[in-house]
């Protein structure tokens, strides 16, 4: 660290330099009476030098809310969210999925979290105008295979889906060059993943939306109650890796994770969930939940029809956002994708 | 000038070296001179100059302040303090049943946390009072602005607009219905634009940011004199994981603390921080108390736990100096944070679908 460039008392330039202080965070780390301590300064040039430092970590980062909600910039505004290509959908989620920050997709098994992953891996794809965000895609398998052949069905039925976008358009986008599959099985894998593979995608501009399916997977077998420390580590430490990737890139991240089914006997859920007749919860407990922006739940009206059946009700249920009320509404899954039923 | 030399803004080395010599008072150290005072002690004339500086602009600092009558040691009886804190202003949740439980509302000076489930509605407290801080005297608010400090982006400001234009709105039907010319001149300056302009927003995203940020509030504070209100929304995010050493972010958590409790106290301004639950492993069972651990529970001075009983929001008064611990129920409409009844109305409203509450508090100023 340049301590040369702040500006500061020569005198403090000098202590710090000889107390081997390196870096801001060392500085604010420390407390004032530690700082006088180790610098032999008085608490007056402490307070400047506290002062100073903490003015280049934030010069010029107050905005104000009308700033915030006349901001029309595509990169940097909050009115930018990421459509799910179907305005009934669009509707309940006021526009789509937030761009900073994490979303989680919850429910049973072939309920169609997939399905929807997959329609957002293909509408990121699209002009600002209709909603995408005119880059690429990060999916990240944990447990099963890419759907690699359902993939190709919706790229090929786009024109059926996406009514409102001219055909042009759509046969200029190359759908399946900027989907990105990783495949991370284990905890230390997806570690790597997350560190280096996904910041590397995402500073280069090549992906703005990261699915991954699904954070579950990762915990099962491995982790009894003895371990409960360990998870919730590894929860927080992913879930402040992936905020801080998208806080970095505005780029929305897509968590789906399962569900368990509630035990009436667990204390802790009622005080932590409203209980309106689901049986289910979603999987990794509060520690999970902490992290969360946004959680979406999926359930099958009906119980039993597979996943591609066409006809067959779902659910798509807000359960907490902080810029939507509690809400659902019904959709289907067709050939072309998921589609919202008013 | 008759200042203790222990209490001077100097290095503690240099002042264990004045101790040791047998100095006891500043007037002292000013009559020994630079030259008796680099002999005596065996440090440089340099040293020793800048040291003498020090001294006396503390010691004219000193005076200006005991001029002036208010200082850093200044003595009252404890009636002054109870009539200062019964003339407190509060902050209004717009839920009578949670302002009650309270004592009127979010308090001006102390330090208010809410604790609970992601989802149940921290965020949306924290926004309704944002919005809230600014409603004009005469009706009965405390005319500030407000200061957002947003640590896990979830400050939509979409929301705040419905919030925000759901308070105009209730605050025209109430000059409407008083038909009174002070109040209709208020709105004037309380619009939506006005609102959200006075909401200061600063985005930190790492615990050394919002440090940072907390060191230089202050300094904020005292440019816009106006604020009332500092919100850290939340404060358990940025401490929850990176940290090895957990005594260091006890230590960390304590210095925020304290310098939260300095900013409430020397600006008039409440500090509301929003925290996170946890799992704490019992012998028989698990149950959810607040994050960060038993310290930072001594930091704040009133804490609100927020949890759900089957599909009803509760609001639990954990802790409080004044008021006993309690529980109400409330809503999140999409008009902001309300009761969950609309409390009898008294005087027409005109019909309107609009939620037609009393407004106890207005109603009582305005006798």
């Amino acid at each position: 660290m340049d301590w040369d460039q702040f500006d500061l008392n020569p005198k403090t330039i000098a202590a710090l330099k000889k107390a081997d202080i390196k870096s801001v965070k060392e500085v604010l780390n420390l407390s004032g009476a530690d700082l006088q301590r180790l610098m032999k300064l008085s608490s007056a040039d402490i307070q400047c030098l506290l002062k100073t430092v903490s003015h280049t970590l934030r010069s010029n980062s107050m905005l104000t809310a009308l700033q915030l909600y006349q901001d029309k910039d595509h990169f940097t505004s909050q009115h930018q969210k990421l459509s799910l290509g179907c305005s009934v959908l669009d509707n309940l989620l006021k526009g789509g999925i937030p761009l900073v920050g994490i979303t989680e997709l919850a429910g049973e098994s072939s309920a169609g979290k997939t399905q929807i992953s997959l329609q957002l891996c293909l509408c990121v794809q699209y002009p600002y105008k209709y909603g995408g965000l005119e880059s690429g895609a990060v999916y990240i398998c944990t447990e099963d295979v890419f759907p690699s052949k359902r993939l190709q069905q919706l790229i090929d039925q786009q024109h059926k889906l996406r009514a409102d976008v001219p055909a042009e358009i759509i046969q200029k986008i190359r759908f399946g060059n900027s989907i990105f599959v990783e495949q991370a099985a284990d905890l230390d894998t997806f570690q790597q993943c997350i560190t280096s593979r996904l910041s590397l995608l995402l500073a280069r501009g090549m992906v703005r939306l990261v699915v991954i399916d699904s954070m579950a997977a990762l915990f099962r077998g491995d982790f009894g109650p003895a371990q409960a420390a360990l998870k919730a580590r590894y929860l927080q430490t992913f879930g402040a890796q992936l905020h801080s990737l998208s806080t970095r890139f505005r780029t929305p991240i897509m968590c789906i994770n399962q569900v368990w089914n509630q035990v009436a006997s667990y204390s802790v859920s009622y005080f932590l969930y409203r209980v309106e007749g689901s049986r289910v919860i979603p999987a990794l407990g509060i520690t999970w939940s902490n992290q969360l922006l946004m959680r979406l739940m999926v359930s099958r009206v009906s119980p039993g029809a597979a996943s591609h059946c066409a006809g067959s009700r779902r659910t798509l249920s807000v359960v907490f956002a902080p810029h939507l009320p509690p809400s659902f509404c019904y959709y289907t899954v067709q050939l072309e994708g998921v589609k919202g039923i008013k | 000038m008759q200042r203790e030399v222990g209490t001077l803004p100097l290095a503690p080395a240099l002042r264990a070296r004045l101790a040791a010599a047998g100095f006891q008072t500043a007037q002292e150290l000013l009559d020994t001179g630079p030259c008796g005072l680099s002999k005596e002690i065996g440090i440089s004339r340099e040293e020793a100059l800048e040291a003498l500086q020090v001294v006396r602009q503390e010691c004219h600092g000193d005076a200006a302040r005991t001029a002036g009558g208010s200082g850093a040691t200044r003595k009252c009886t404890a009636l002054e303090l109870l009539e200062e804190e019964q003339t407190q202003g509060f902050i209004i949740t717009f839920c009578s049943a949670l302002d009650n439980i309270l004592g009127g509302g979010v308090q001006l000076t102390k330090i208010t946390e809410i604790c609970g489930a992601p989802g149940v509605g921290k965020t949306q407290l924290c926004m309704q009072l944002a919005v809230d801080v600014q409603i004009p005297e005469c009706f009965g608010g405390v005319a500030g602005e407000a200061v957002f400090i947003d640590t896990e982006g979830s400050f939509m400001v979409d929301r705040v607009v419905d919030i925000a234009a759901a308070c105009v709105q209730h605050c025209h039907l109430i000059a409407e219905a008083q038909q009174e010319e002070d109040l209709r001149k208020a709105l004037e300056t309380f619009s939506l634009e006005n609102i959200l302009s006075h909401i200061y927003y600063f985005r930190c995203r790492d615990y050394t940011e919002l440090l940072a940020q907390v060191y230089l509030l202050p300094e904020f504070l005292s440019e816009h004199s106006k604020v009332r209100l500092v919100v850290i929304d939340g404060i358990a995010f940025p401490f929850r994981h990176d940290f090895e050493d957990l005594s260091l972010r006890t230590r960390l958590l304590n210095g925020l603390a304290q310098q939260l409790i300095i900013i409430a106290n020397d600006h008039k301004s409440a500090v509301v921080l929003t925290n996170q639950m946890t799992t704490r492993i019992g012998q028989s069972q698990s149950t959810l108390v607040p994050a960060l651990g038993e310290s930072w529970g001594h930091a704040a001075t009133v804490r609100l736990i927020f949890h759900w009983d089957n599909s009803q929001r509760l609001a639990t008064l954990y802790k409080s100096p004044s008021q006993k611990e309690s529980t109400i129920a409330y809503h999140i409409t999409s008009q902001g944070f309300r009761d969950v009844q609309p409390p009898a109305v008294t005087h027409s409203t005109e019909g309107t679908e609009l939620n037609p509450r009393k407004r106890p508090r207005t109603e009582e100023e305005k006798q």
